[in-house]
């Protein structure tokens, strides 16, 4: 956005109404994350053995400026920010819709089952000895595999969807616990790059996998976006919801199943990357209000930024070689889902 | 149906235009036939058959759990019959398209969820769902739709704010104005004024008038008070434990009678002193007892 927009916008949070204000708000956070996502990009590209500035990095991107700095940034440290990037903003925007969906704050793919459906795709595809870029793939197959489970209980059990959330969180504990046993049984270092993988990691993205995983991701938020009308109309209940027309039971699902979806491509990318799905939600509704359409994109803005800025962590500051990025977002977001379980008692409580 | 009463339904100029109007509308007859609906096993109404006019105010009655609401979801379509059909001009709901169905009728649910922070325009636009395909955008006729659904509720001051921070009697009319701006010719209001205060009581049975009279609107609501339903409605509805007690026009059926049967109070029936429509007042404690003795 121009500058002239922010301060059209600075000056209706100013003087109007509180449609206005949110507005406002949401778009003078979204241009200062964008901003801010755009000088990490700069930093994560230009730091490592091969030094360079933000904005040499950046020309570097674009192909401009030391052949040496070109070929570094695009075939080296790109694909592994991209990565960052990408997977960061498909899980924010699969955290936010199921939080949504479910009515239920704690909600996201870390406990409906998906990231440990992801794991446990992966992890079996590593013991049939595939080859590594058949890995995605499988962590994709796992994620809807675990949808698919969820998505049979919602339909076999008539139980409401929104109590769902409590059938996920044995689903994950299962697939869990099915990977660990693979990896206790695992030689030592096919066990290493499996627990490399279950806990989430961005080490040695190449294009091939940014561009599938990358366009995936796309094609899932952008159904995502589509459908935000139908989201808005599922937010009023059920019974509201039925008689403006949807069938409340099946979209809710469908709609589930295009969540989960998102959230397992995004972390067939990177690895089930722990929390960012549940705390970026969280956060924007902090900065900007209640998930709208108008939040999705500062929602997706975040947890590229979020994402990128924990592997930067990884990568520089932790003097810990090789730790995967999950490790680093776990850490974090543990104390987050404390106070989160302390302030529930004060967030709006809604019943379904 | 009887004739409106006058001190109500004021006759002005737009009334009269909008009754032409409506003239080439719809029958909009709702009506049920061997209706049985079910929650689980448990059977609450059975053998049901209805026949609401269109074009009229009709108000279902009866005491607690004699299915009233469940009646209700079941003509709108939200529970599916075990027995029976539910037909709106003699088609089957049941095979109409979901939104050609949302189009005809809007509902207003006993206990709807207001989203977190959502604003009174944000939430009337809602009601456009039925008429917007997934790519079109927000058109003329959708703001037109929601303008009025806000003039007429008396929402048009109170568009910015938000629904959760309304008093009661003003969120009942912003979800009136959601279901106005869906624009259909059937409204079904389901305990519209379970939980008001008696002047938002009356404030919204006014308003539930006027979109009769002068917005031609077939309303069908489910009400607790029988004086409030004898005043405001053409034809009345009388359920007992799931069946028809009784249908008609207030002034006709409402008797000391019924009353005493369906919900077992005696009383005597008289003139409302305003209207003239019944007016139920149960007998002292001490006649009730020396009567049953």
């Amino acid at each position: 956005m121009s500058a002239p927009a922010l301060e059209r916008a600075a000056a209706a949070g100013r003087t109007g109404t509180s449609v206005a204000r949110r507005r406002a708000r949401t778009a003078a956070w979204s241009v200062t994350v964008a901003a801010l996502l755009v000088l990490l990009t700069g930093v994560a590209l230009g730091t490592g053995q091969v030094e360079m500035t933000a904005w040499q990095a950046l020309r570097a991107l674009a192909g401009l400026g030391d052949s040496g700095d070109v070929l570094v940034v695009q075939e080296f440290r790109a694909p592994r920010v991209v990565s960052a990037l990408i997977a960061g903003a498909g899980l924010a925007v699969a955290g936010s819709m199921l939080q949504r969906l479910f009515r239920n704050p704690l909600a996201s793919p870390d406990t409906i089952g998906v990231t440990g459906g992801a794991s446990f795709g992966a992890v079996l595809m590593l013991a049939t000895g595939a080859s590594q870029e058949l890995i995605p793939l499988a962590a994709l197959g796992g994620g809807l595999l675990a949808a698919l489970l969820l998505g049979g209980f919602a339909w076999r059990s008539r139980m409401a969807v929104t109590r769902l959330v409590l059938v996920g969180l044995a689903v994950q504990q299962g697939l869990a616990a099915a990977v660990n046993l693979m990896i206790v049984r695992f030689p030592a270092e096919l066990a290493s790059s499996a627990m490399q993988w279950t806990t989430g990691s961005l080490y040695g993205r190449n294009w091939t996998e940014v561009w599938i995983g990358g366009t995936a991701v796309a094609a899932g938020a952008a159904a995502v976006v589509l459908c935000q009308r139908r989201v808005a109309v599922l937010d009023l209940g059920d019974d509201s919801a039925g008689g403006l027309g949807l069938n409340p039971r099946r979209d809710r699902v469908l709609l589930l199943l295009l969540t989960i979806a998102l959230a397992s491509l995004a972390a067939a990318l990177t690895g089930p990357v722990a929390f960012v799905a549940l705390a970026v939600p969280h956060l924007v509704r902090m900065l900007a209000g209640p998930p709208t359409l108008g939040t999705l994109g500062l929602t997706a803005l975040t947890g590229a930024l979020l994402l990128l800025a924990s592997d930067l962590l990884v990568l520089h500051v932790i003097p810990v070689h090789g730790l995967p990025v999950g490790a680093v977002t776990a850490t974090l977001g543990a104390p987050w889902l404390l106070v989160l379980m302390i302030r529930q008692g004060r967030l709006p409580q809604r019943s379904s | 149906m009887t004739t409106p009463d006058p001190a109500i339904n004021t006759t002005n100029a737009a009334t009269a235009t909008a009754t032409t109007a409506v003239a080439d509308r719809p029958a909009n007859r709702l009506s049920a036939h061997g209706l049985g609906l079910r929650y689980g096993n448990r059977t609450v109404v059975d053998g049901l058959d209805l026949d609401l006019p269109g074009n009229a105010v009709t108000a279902i009655v009866g005491p607690n759990a004699c299915g009233k609401s469940t009646l209700l979801r079941g003509l709108v379509r939200l529970l599916d019959p075990a027995a029976g059909t539910v037909t709106l001009d003699g088609s089957d709901i049941h095979r109409m398209p979901a939104r050609a169905l949302a189009r005809r009728m809007g509902l207003l649910p006993q206990q709807p969820v207001t989203p977190e922070a959502v604003t009174v325009e944000a939430l009337v636009r809602l009601g456009r769902f039925p008429h917007q395909r997934m790519l079109t955008p927000w058109s003329k006729a959708d703001q037109a739709a929601v303008e009025e659904a806000l003039a007429r509720t008396g929402m048009t001051g109170l568009r910015d704010q938000q629904v959760d921070r309304l008093s009661g009697g003003q969120r009942q009319r912003a979800w009136i104005a959601l279901a106005l701006a869906q624009d259909t010719d059937l409204l079904l209001l389901d305990e519209p004024t379970t939980f008001l205060d008696l002047r938002h009581q009356i404030d919204v049975l006014d308003l539930v008038d006027d979109l009769h009279a002068e917005a031609g609107r077939t309303v069908v609501m489910v009400l607790h008070d029988l004086g409030q339903a004898a005043r405001y409605a053409d034809h009345l509805v009388v359920l007992q434990d799931g069946r028809l007690a009784a249908a008609g026009a207030p002034g006709e059926i409402l008797t000391a009678e019924l009353v005493e049967r369906v919900f077992q109070v005696p009383c005597q029936v008289v003139p409302d002193p305003e209207t003239g429509t019944p007016l139920v007042v149960p007998k002292a404690r001490s006649r009730r007892a020396a009567g049953r003795g």
